[in-house]
């Protein structure tokens, strides 16, 4: 799922080892409990513009591999006129993720530039770069207090994405919560302005892995939300390294 | 100023209609030369337009001419690091099926990432939401979206939803409107009749396969742009163009240079005569008012200062002229603009919507400061002559100061000198300078030699008018044998309109003769499969496959596919023709200019050398043998020209290669036209319809016979000499504008001679008898002096077009026929220029036309 997503779904064990640690190591741990050899899901999503005008689609995500590493092919599935339509990803630890669309109708898949990374995705208030996931490396963390959201103890990190790596953001704060070390709330700046506000919620423990089945994207600028709800939620299935091909994506 | 008031302005009260007439001249000539200009700037500055609005903030373009290039460049300029965004584009013309609304200029962009370069302010369905599309996951989902401009949407009562008929590869579909854009830089693009799709759905519609038309980009913050430019162009190549946007519209102003070229040589022929009229005028005036110019002689006035008085009047004239010059011309260019916009994107193939005229102000001065120099420099020998005339003489009443003899001869003397250098420079004519000095002397001579021939010929005539009409015609003979001075500007001016009609008539034919005879043998397939009715739109193209399809229906004996495109050489767009030149050779009937016809299709069927059009060899300045440097997007071709070919496809020139070496260097097999040779015995009609029921419903498709492409080339050369009978018509009135001047002159400075004619019994008949035989005898010299300057005339035309405008040779052949048709026309508008003049002289008062003077 997404880099915000994958944060989320870090569980707690060792609460009390937590104060002793650092803020990447707080982000390192959270990583390494969401850790999974595979993951898949249902996901519904509705966008909901500022006059409560409200659309809703329907994906299907599978992905394949280790945090930072993986890859993952998401297929809308609803409503019609969208479904067949959908997108590889292909993280790298190093760099940007490698990001194609492929659109059913016209038999053709294209990728989507680095540079195209933090356009909204699909209409949503995703934009393509919340899609991808970033290693714990790529970042630069600091301390920034404690908090609550919706009654959780959380820690406050900053994180700027280093010289070298480019991002739309030029920091984010996230919220940690040291229960589960899943996110709960993640907000994105952009030159000390906010862009988008990510709250995550019902946080379920599924196959040993803590993890938000609500995720809420606020967009700033546009004032409009987006909801996330993941069903039928499954980690560690089997999966081949050949369905997440370019091949594979066409084949549909 | 004083002098202007006190003497100028009540001679010109006095004699107005003379007076409107002069400035008659500089009215047509101003108002041809901004007319043309503002149309030609109007479609132009249309182009520029559309070109600055699609192109929002991109910084740089990157094409490769009209063949489009592969995907992969995209991921390659992407990679360049001082690249901020770069964007892949598709552009077309289409027709839609919505009444009256005529094309649609459709641009395919990835919208996943083309907002960073343009700003798609977009309406919502939803007034209150700031969602700015409907659903961008449907727009890109869904082929047939596509987003319009509110312009677009509220002249058709369109709407998010609504579905607008397209012309597409696959024949006529409906499009579903997804997203209205928003009044702004963007939606203005092709007058709002502005289209945005998925650049990968505009591949399938156009039939472009895995091609990009060009990708637009912007540098990132404190990259040099030029830098940027000099890295990719060396990153991809001489095969491409990276050029700042503006460079599109430069190319728009290369292709149509000759259209250009030939719409101002009107405008400056219509100064020209003009000027003879204002000369000939001032130079009546200056006869009439000599007693006038004798008294301020003897008050003391300065040489000088009559000089100036005269000189201006000129400038009154010409200001006043060019300004009612301009308000014509601006009524011309608003009837112009849609003709010559719909002419260059038929013959050009580019894609622009001019509706609106617009007026350039340095253009507007321009056109004032040169009709008030040209009136200026037609008053400079009437002023001169002014200037030295006797104030004794002049006040002795009735005494006309006479052309000297002495002038007269000097003035033969110079013609004769200035002939002389004409040929010499003739002689010479291989360097440009002397043959376009050449031309100046000869028209140089033939101005200097027109009052000495126009007497002459006055002199051959009497006799014939006399015998016509003894009385009338004596009167009217005497009357040019009297006063040449008053002859020779409308003599000269109608001279060089037939002159100019002759040059043109000729031109035309030659021109006609040889397309027709290339359109007759040289284009010989029986049918034509085009994706578009005007055969030089390339926006739509076949695949390759379709050829082997069409080549299975009965009847179809050959099939010829061809691939023809824009693209630049030597920094100039020229037309790339690809075909099998090996199935050419089978067909080919027309004997090469130059190289031998057996090996230069052997070498060109071996990718080995090239074909290059007569008009690309002179144009270009290439023989045969000279290597041509052809930029594509695998790297430079080198290749030899094997043969110069006739062949009209283009003004500009062009090359025919080998399709397949095509293929290879431009990675493209996409196909503009099939042409079809049936077999022997098949009916054109039954294979068209064969075609057309095997195709029709899958592919937009066009199936032309060898008839109706001959006609619609034909149409197009109409269309393009349309501007040559504009041409012609603007001589034909100048000329007409002339005589009557000079007959009104004439009239008013016989009106004595008149009077007293009718005093001593003379019929008003008589009177009109005279003045529609001076009329006729006017005519009949310019007639005459005309259509042998003429000759010369056509001579110098068609080397200039052969070497600098189109760059053919045409066969010299004197135009005949319109010579026959210029004599009783000529004639016939002698007479109706005469027929106002006359009826003022037999309607004045004849006690008012005694004392006159």
């Amino acid at each position: 799922m997404t880099r915000w997503n994958k944060l989320a779904a870090v569980s707690v064990l060792f609460t009390s080892v937590v104060l002793a640690q650092d803020a990447r190591q707080i982000i390192a741990e959270s990583e390494n409990r969401s850790r999974s050899k595979s993951q898949q899901y249902e996901g519904t999503l509705e966008v909901i513009g500022t006059s409560n005008k409200v659309s809703i689609k329907r994906w299907e995500y599978r992905r394949i591999g280790s945090f930072g590493a993986s890859k993952a092919i998401l297929r809308f599935t609803a409503p019609a006129e969208v479904k067949g339509v959908a997108v590889l990803i292909v993280n790298h630890t190093d760099r940007a993720s490698d990001q194609w669309m492929w659109t059913p109708a016209i038999e053709r898949d294209r990728r989507i530039a680095a540079q195209d990374r933090s356009t909204r995705f699909f209409g949503t208030d995703f934009s393509f770069e919340d899609l991808e996931e970033r290693d714990v490396d790529q970042f630069d963390y600091r301390f920034a207090g404690e908090d609550t959201v919706d009654g959780a103890a959380c820690w406050k990190i900053e994180s700027k994405p280093r010289q070298s790596k480019s991002s739309q953001y030029t920091s984010s704060m996230v919220w940690v919560r040291k229960d589960y070390y899943v996110a709960a709330q993640i907000e994105a700046y952009s030159k000390d302005k906010l862009v988008r506000r990510i709250h995550y919620s019902d946080v379920q423990n599924v196959g040993g892995i803590w993890t938000p089945r609500n995720v809420e994207v606020f967009d700033a600028n546009r004032k409009s939300r987006t909801v996330l709800k993941l069903e039928k939620l499954e980690y560690n299935v089997p999966m081949k390294d050949e369905d997440f091909t370019l091949e594979a994506l066409r084949r549909g | 100023m004083i002098l202007l008031k006190l003497i100028s302005w009540p001679y010109v009260r006095q004699h107005l209609p003379r007076w409107l007439l002069t400035i008659a001249g500089i009215v047509l000539g101003v108002a041809v030369f901004v007319g043309i200009h503002t149309a030609n700037q109007s479609v132009v500055y249309a182009f520029r337009q559309t070109v600055d609005h699609i192109a929002g903030s991109t910084q740089l373009q990157i094409s490769a001419g009209e063949t489009g290039f592969d995907e992969n460049v995209l991921d390659r300029v992407q990679a360049v690091p001082e690249v901020r965004v770069a964007v892949p584009v598709i552009e077309a013309v289409v027709g839609t099926g919505v009444q009256g609304q005529g094309n649609l200029l459709i641009l395919g962009v990835d919208m996943t990432g083309d907002r960073s370069l343009r700003d798609y302010d977009l309406e919502s369905s939803d007034p209150n939401s700031s969602d700015d599309i409907d659903d961008p996951l449907v727009f890109l989902a869904q082929p047939d979206s596509l987003m319009i401009t509110d312009t677009y949407a509220r002249e058709n009562h369109l709407g998010p939803g609504a579905k607008v008929p397209m012309s597409t590869m696959d024949g006529q579909k409906l499009f579903t409107i997804r997203g209205v854009m928003k009044s702004g830089g963007l939606t203005s693009a092709f007058g709002g009749n502005l289209a945005v799709m998925d650049v990968y759905a505009a591949q399938k519609v156009f039939g472009r396969g895995r091609k990009f038309d060009r990708i637009d980009l912007a540098v990132k913050d404190g990259a040099s742009l030029q830098d940027v430019k000099v890295n990719l162009q060396a990153l991809l190549g001489r095969g491409f163009q990276v050029q700042v946007p503006s460079a599109r519209a430069q190319q728009f102003d290369s292709i149509s240079r000759v259209y250009i070229t030939t719409a101002n040589v009107s405008s400056v022929f219509a100064l020209f005569i003009g000027m003879f009229i204002i000369y000939n005028t001032f130079q009546i005036a200056v006869t009439q008012r000599r007693a006038e110019i004798g008294i301020l002689r003897a008050l003391g006035a300065t040489r000088a200062q009559i000089r100036t008085l005269f000189l201006g009047e000129s400038v009154v004239a010409g200001l006043f002229g060019s300004v009612l010059g301009l308000l014509a011309g601006i009524v011309i260019a608003r009837g112009m603009t849609g003709y010559i916009g719909s002419l260059l994107g038929e013959i050009y193939g580019i894609a622009q919507k001019a509706d609106e005229i617009s007026t350039d102000p340095s253009l507007m001065t321009f056109a004032v400061v040169l009709g008030v120099i040209t009136s200026v420099i037609a008053a400079i020998i009437p002023a001169r002559s002014a200037a030295g005339v006797d104030p004794v003489q002049a006040l002795q009443k009735g005494k006309y100061q006479q052309l000297s003899a002495g002038e007269n001869r000097v003035r033969r003397m110079a013609a004769l000198v200035v002939a002389i250098a004409a040929v010499a420079c003739l002689l010479l004519e291989r360097y440009r300078i002397f043959f376009y000095v050449g031309d100046a002397l000869a028209l140089l001579s033939a101005l200097l030699l027109t009052p000495t021939l126009a007497l002459l010929l006055a002199r051959v005539l009497r006799p014939l008018l006399r015998w016509l009409r003894p009385v009338e015609g004596t009167l009217a003979a005497d009357s040019l044998l009297q006063a040449p001075r008053r002859t020779s500007g409308a003599v000269a001016a109608l001279m060089l309109s037939l002159a100019l009609v002759i040059a043109l008539g000729g031109m035309t034919r030659a021109s006609y003769d040889s397309i027709y005879r290339w359109l007759t043998v040289a284009l010989n397939p029986d049918l034509y499969v085009s994706p578009s009715q005007s055969l030089t739109q390339r926006d739509f193209r076949f695949p390759e496959s379709m050829g082997a399809q069409l080549g299975a229906i009965p009847g179809v004996g050959e099939v010829q596919l061809v691939r023809d495109a824009r693209t630049e050489i030597q920094g100039k767009p020229t037309m790339f023709v690809a075909a099998d030149v090996a199935d050419l050779r089978r067909h080919a009937t027309l004997p090469p200019i130059a190289g031998n016809t057996e090996e230069m299709f052997r070498r060109a069927a071996q990718g080995k050398a090239v074909l290059a059009s007569e008009n690309f060899a002179m144009l270009r300045g290439f023989k045969l043998g000279d290597v041509v440097d052809i930029p594509s997007p695998s790297g430079m071709l080198h290749l030899p020209i094997a043969g110069i070919v006739t062949d009209y496809s283009d003004e500009q020139g062009s090359l025919l290669v080998d399709r397949s070496l095509y293929k290879r260097y431009w990675n493209d097999n996409t196909v503009n036209i099939f042409r079809i040779y049936l077999a022997p015995g098949a009916a054109e009609a039954d294979v068209k319809r064969r075609i057309l029921e095997r195709f029709g419903n899958q592919r937009r498709l066009f199936v032309l016979t060898n008839r109706e492409v001959r006609r619609y080339i034909l149409r197009l050369t109409d269309q393009w000499f349309g501007i040559t009978y504009v041409q012609i018509a603007v001589a034909v009135l100048v000329a007409m504008l002339g005589i009557v001047n000079t007959l009104t002159v004439s009239i008013t400075d016989r009106r004595r001679e008149l009077g007293v004619l009718q005093a001593v019994g003379g019929l008003r008949n008589q009177v009109r008898g005279t003045i529609w035989l001076e009329a006729l005898a006017v005519g009949a010299v310019g007639l005459i002096l005309g259509l042998a300057f003429g000759s010369l005339q056509l001579y110098y035309s068609l080397h200039n077009e052969a070497i600098d405008i189109a760059g053919v040779q045409l066969r010299y052949e004197y135009p005949y026929l319109v010579a026959l048709w210029l004599v009783p026309g000529i004639l016939f508008v002698a007479f109706l220029s005469a027929i106002w003049p006359a009826e003022t002289a037999v309607r004045g008062s004849l006690v008012e036309a005694l004392e006159y003077e």
